[in-house]
């Protein structure tokens, strides 16, 4: 009986299905992003964008100090520095700028990325002018203690521990893989910090770091959301306009070197129960059109269960059960300015070789670097490309437009930049596709990275008391 | 009032003239700005939405919502490891693992790229409670993806070759989870409060792993899975008209199937220190809490703002102890978790091992300040100015929308709740948290597990086992 209903059920869904696949594929829904771009007269460059869906806002500064050009014997400094941002201001001090947020029924955060350094609140939007003075505020000066900068490398301790030290593949591969890929100190250091840098770190060091970074020359501001453009940037010029500017100095070269060799490299994680690989190719620089090429390569490789790795690794030969990758593993393919991997990784069993996964890692890429690909998993990986841009844009109440914004506004002086992006996936043809992988997919230009557990057997199992 | 806080006034205005004479200037000159109020609130309603029933009972609630170009569809299924037959923990899971290998007209693969090319994937979860059938894709595709959800949801193929890797994958995933010290310390936790009641097991074995057949799969699905135990919600940007027949359509002919099982456990506090040793711990992982009273309870309200001021949020009280003051942790939080009908308190930190003991300490002082002395008003008023923004933000995107409606429905929480939420959240007064503290949240009734080196926070735990009490 029920048996009998499901068949009937199953036709009519095929029927429908193939109805609605005879049809062409609908038109594209648009997406117009409203963007302000203007700059104070400090050199603070702002962009608005208004969305008026919900009653909230987002207020984020974007500082051009990432943990790539930190000094060199305080590694991890730029992300200790992000949490002395909390510690104490002009007006506000110690947890007073939490508390302020809080009390104004919003939520903050900030995080240390490669080429930035970010701090972001969402809030009702009738308190977007609260957001604004208390920003201003701690880009006008920090007030922080030796106590606040003690507290901190505590917590800044703990949270490496709880991230790297005490846990399996803690720290694999977003933060290993960086430091064997590249070769330039600013791209291969540990930028989470060994804990005996974090802890000698000084007052001196951090009032030092702030007023040679910590400038609205060397800054973006982006509010996204339920607001007023007049009376932003009038808020905008209140707040933020009277700040000094501060004399930048010159960026390092952070250019990584040609690779010319494969890289193999493999470390033990005596916490791990079972082996793990990772695989990471230099990109093509930033906004070139290779580079539009293997955004759309990530997506046809790696991203999602229809990619050609996914398909090969995990469901063909089932070596693995995911296959995780992507470019920029501390963001996307948008927000860093810089040298940049494209990598992926996954987990596998004692009994297989790092070499079965890498030989079968390299049929797709073969494949990818000896055919063109074609038309149709090529349109694919630009609806995909499509769909995932649109999920950063939508991250938590305004912060991923926000994000995106703020970092074309960094690095590209061009936030407008969010409207012509897909059309540059659109230009990348099956010809780019496969010049691209020809180049950036060669062995020569990647480093693997094994992951090895403390023995075969594994270590042994906790005991219980 | 409180020494302590008097103390605490003096070496925070030490520490500010400290600051401002590295600065280099004069200490009197100090005239703090007030921050500014900002305009008058905006007023907000969850956003609109439509709720009815197919004749086949499956529910289908549709929320228009935002200016992205993305709409979800979320099918959620009242089955999980709940109703998973004795000896069998991670069938569920490896049943909704099997879903996507294919259906009666689909292989995988095509359903892998059918997905894609709407910019979405299948993806299929179970929890303890419920189960997720889900896709995310671009608008213009939406009524395609109801269309291919449903054929995943109701015509599994559940193909007997791909299983032995699903359960290898299965082992993997198994061992590493079991690694991790967070869920080391949830799986003793559970246990312990639960028992031998579903929500008390956090892992399948290796033993009911292997053992899973493809039998035992079918038998699960057709036991669990039908309209009558299903919701679809779907929020974002679509057509409501043309979703609304393609839902029909779809999942217009699904069977009834069985209706859910209600399987609330009775659980009792269990006061006990329970330690799982991990030799060479850089930290240690406490997890401490205890049952309180279920989302469907009066008091559900006035403890979760309890919660927030206590240790739920980034400014609350035991996070700005052990963190901002102590620097023992990173992460703090307390949490109520929550299951049908059932919920728990508890408070988990990552520490320092040299500070284990004076971290739980430094926690139940927190607990204790709060059940014997009601917070400032203001303190209070702060609590809740952030509860009801927060109300907002998880009222602003498509899945915290689902995540908000699915909650009201699965706990039966009723139209008026999402309504008056706020109101309720603004109404609880300092003796409100005071008495919520003090009744539910009592430090001698507590589970206390730590996953750590036991060799060196053994000493610091004498305090806290139940034998050493009185």
């Amino acid at each position: 009986m029920q048996n009998s209903i499901r068949c009937i059920a199953s036709i009519a869904a095929v029927l429908a299905m193939g109805w609605q696949e005879a049809r062409a594929t609908p038109p594209a829904v648009e997406l117009k992003v409203p963007v302000e771009y203007y700059k104070l007269q400090n050199g603070l460059r702002v962009v608005l964008s208004q969305d008026h869906t919900a009653p909230t806002v987002c207020v984020a500064v974007y500082y051009r100090i990432g943990f790539r050009i930190e000094p060199k014997d305080r590694t991890g400094f730029a992300h200790l520095f992000e949490h002395m941002m909390f510690q104490g201001s002009q007006n506000l001090g110690k947890m007073e700028f939490i508390k302020l947020v809080q009390q104004n029924g919003g939520i903050l955060n900030g995080s240390t990325r490669f080429d930035f350094t970010n701090y972001f609140e969402i809030l009702p939007s009738n308190k977007l002018e609260t957001a604004l003075w208390a920003e201003a505020d701690r880009m006008n000066g920090l007030a922080v203690t030796e106590d606040n900068l003690k507290n901190q490398q505590g917590v800044v301790g703990n949270e490496v521990k709880g991230a790297v030290i005490n846990r399996p593949y803690g720290g694999f591969p977003w933060l290993d893989m960086p430091q064997y890929a590249n070769s330039n100190w600013y791209n291969a250091h540990n930028f989470y910090g060994e804990l005996r840098d974090i802890e000698a770190a000084t007052l001196t060091e951090v009032q030092s770091f702030f007023k040679t970074y910590y400038a609205p020359n060397n800054a973006a501001l982006a509010i996204v959301g339920d607001f007023d453009p007049v009376q932003a940037r009038q808020m905008v010029e209140k707040y933020f306009g009277g700040i000094k500017q501060s004399q930048l100095p010159a960026v390092p070269d952070l250019a990584e070197p040609k690779q010319e060799k494969e890289k193999r490299a493999s470390k033990v994680d005596a916490l791990a129960q079972r082996p793990a690989i990772a695989i990471a190719y230099h990109m093509p620089e930033r906004n070139t059109p290779e580079y539009y090429a293997m955004g759309l390569i990530d997506q046809i490789l790696v991203e999602g269960d229809d990619s050609l790795e996914y398909q090969e690794l995990v469901q063909r030969k089932g070596l693995t059960a995911e296959v995780e990758g992507g470019i920029n593993y501390l963001g996307n393919m948008f927000n860093y300015k810089g040298p940049m991997l494209f990598m992926a990784d996954f987990k596998t069993d004692p009994g297989t070789s790092p070499d079965t996964v890498v030989t079968a890692w390299d049929g797709p890429i073969e494949a990818l670097r000896t055919k063109l690909v074609s038309k149709e998993t090529l349109d694919r990986a630009r609806v995909k490309l499509r769909s995932s841009l649109y999920d950063s844009m939508g991250a938590i109440g305004g912060f991923g437009l926000a994000d995106l914004l703020a970092s074309f506004a960094l690095f590209d002086d061009n936030p407008t930049r969010i409207n012509t992006l897909v059309s540059e996936f659109e230009k990348v043809t099956p010809q780019l596709v496969q010049k691209a992988a020809q180049e950036y997919l060669r062995p020569e230009n990647r480093t693997v990275l094994v992951l090895e557990t403390k023995s075969a057997e594994g270590p042994a199992a906790p005991k219980k008391n | 009032m409180n020494p302590q806080l008097n103390i605490k006034a003096i070496a925070a205005v030490t520490a500010a003239c400290a600051a401002l004479l590295l600065s280099a200037v004069p200490c009197f000159a100090q005239q703090k700005q007030t921050p500014p109020a900002g305009g008058p609130p905006k007023p907000f309603t969850v956003p609109a939405h439509e709720t009815y029933e197919l004749p086949n009972g499956m529910k289908v609630t549709l929320v228009p919502y935002g200016n992205l170009p993305k709409v979800t569809l979320s099918l959620v299924v009242r089955t999980g490891n709940l109703n998973e037959p004795a000896g069998m923990p991670g069938l569920a899971d490896l049943a909704c693992k099997l879903m996507k290998e294919g259906t009666t007209s689909k292989s995988s693969k095509q359903i892998a790229e059918d997905s894609a090319s709407m910019g979405g994937a299948i993806t299929i979860t179970a929890g303890v409670d419920e189960s997720d059938v889900d896709t995310d894709v671009l608008s213009e595709f939406g009524p395609r993806a109801a269309a291919l959800l449903a054929d995943v949801a109701e015509h599994p193929l559940f193909p007997e070759s791909e299983l032995p890797r699903l359960k290898n994958d299965a082992l993997r995933q198994l061992s590493i989870a079991k690694s991790v010290p967070q869920s080391m310390a949830l799986e003793r936790f559970r246990k312990i409060l639960y028992g031998d009641h579903a929500y008390g097991t956090v892992f399948p074995t290796e033993e009911s792993i292997n053992k899973t057949t493809v039998a035992d799969i079918k038998k699960y699905y057709q036991g669990n899975f039908g309209a009558a135990r299903a919701h679809l919600y779907v929020a974002g940007r679509f057509d409501v008209g043309e979703m609304k027949t393609a839902v029909a359509t779809a999942f217009g002919g699904w069977a009834k199937g069985p209706s859910a099982l209600i399987n609330t456990p009775k659980v009792k506090a269990q006061h006990v220190l329970d330690v799982t040793d991990r030799p060479g711990a850089a930290q240690s992982v406490l997890l401490v809490g205890l049952p309180v009273p279920d989302p469907t309870s009066p008091d559900a309200i006035p403890l979760a703002v309890t919660n927030a001021l206590l240790g739920g949020s980034f400014g609350s009280r035991i996070t700005s102890n052990i963190r901002e003051q102590k620097g023992y942790t990173y992460s703090p939080r307390s949490e109520i978790s929550r299951r049908y009908h059932d919920a728990y308190w508890a408070e988990s930190a990552d520490v320092t091992t040299q500070f284990t003991g004076p971290s739980l300490k430094e926690i139940f002082r927190e607990i204790d300040r709060l059940s014997k002395e009601p917070p400032g008003d203001t303190e209070l008023k702060g609590i809740q100015r952030y509860m009801s923004g927060l109300f907002v933000i998880q009222n602003s995107s498509r899945s915290a929308l689902i995540g908000q409606l699915r909650n009201v429905d699965f706990q039966g929480l009723g139209e008026d709740y999402l309504k008056t939420y706020v109101q309720k959240i603004n109404a609880v007064v300092p003796a409100d948290v005071q008495k919520q503290t003090a009744e539910y949240i009592k430090p001698e009734a507590m589970t206390i597990v730590v996953v750590g080196d036991k060799a060196k926070i053994s000493e610091q735990l004498v305090p806290f086992a139940p034998a050493a009490k009185q």
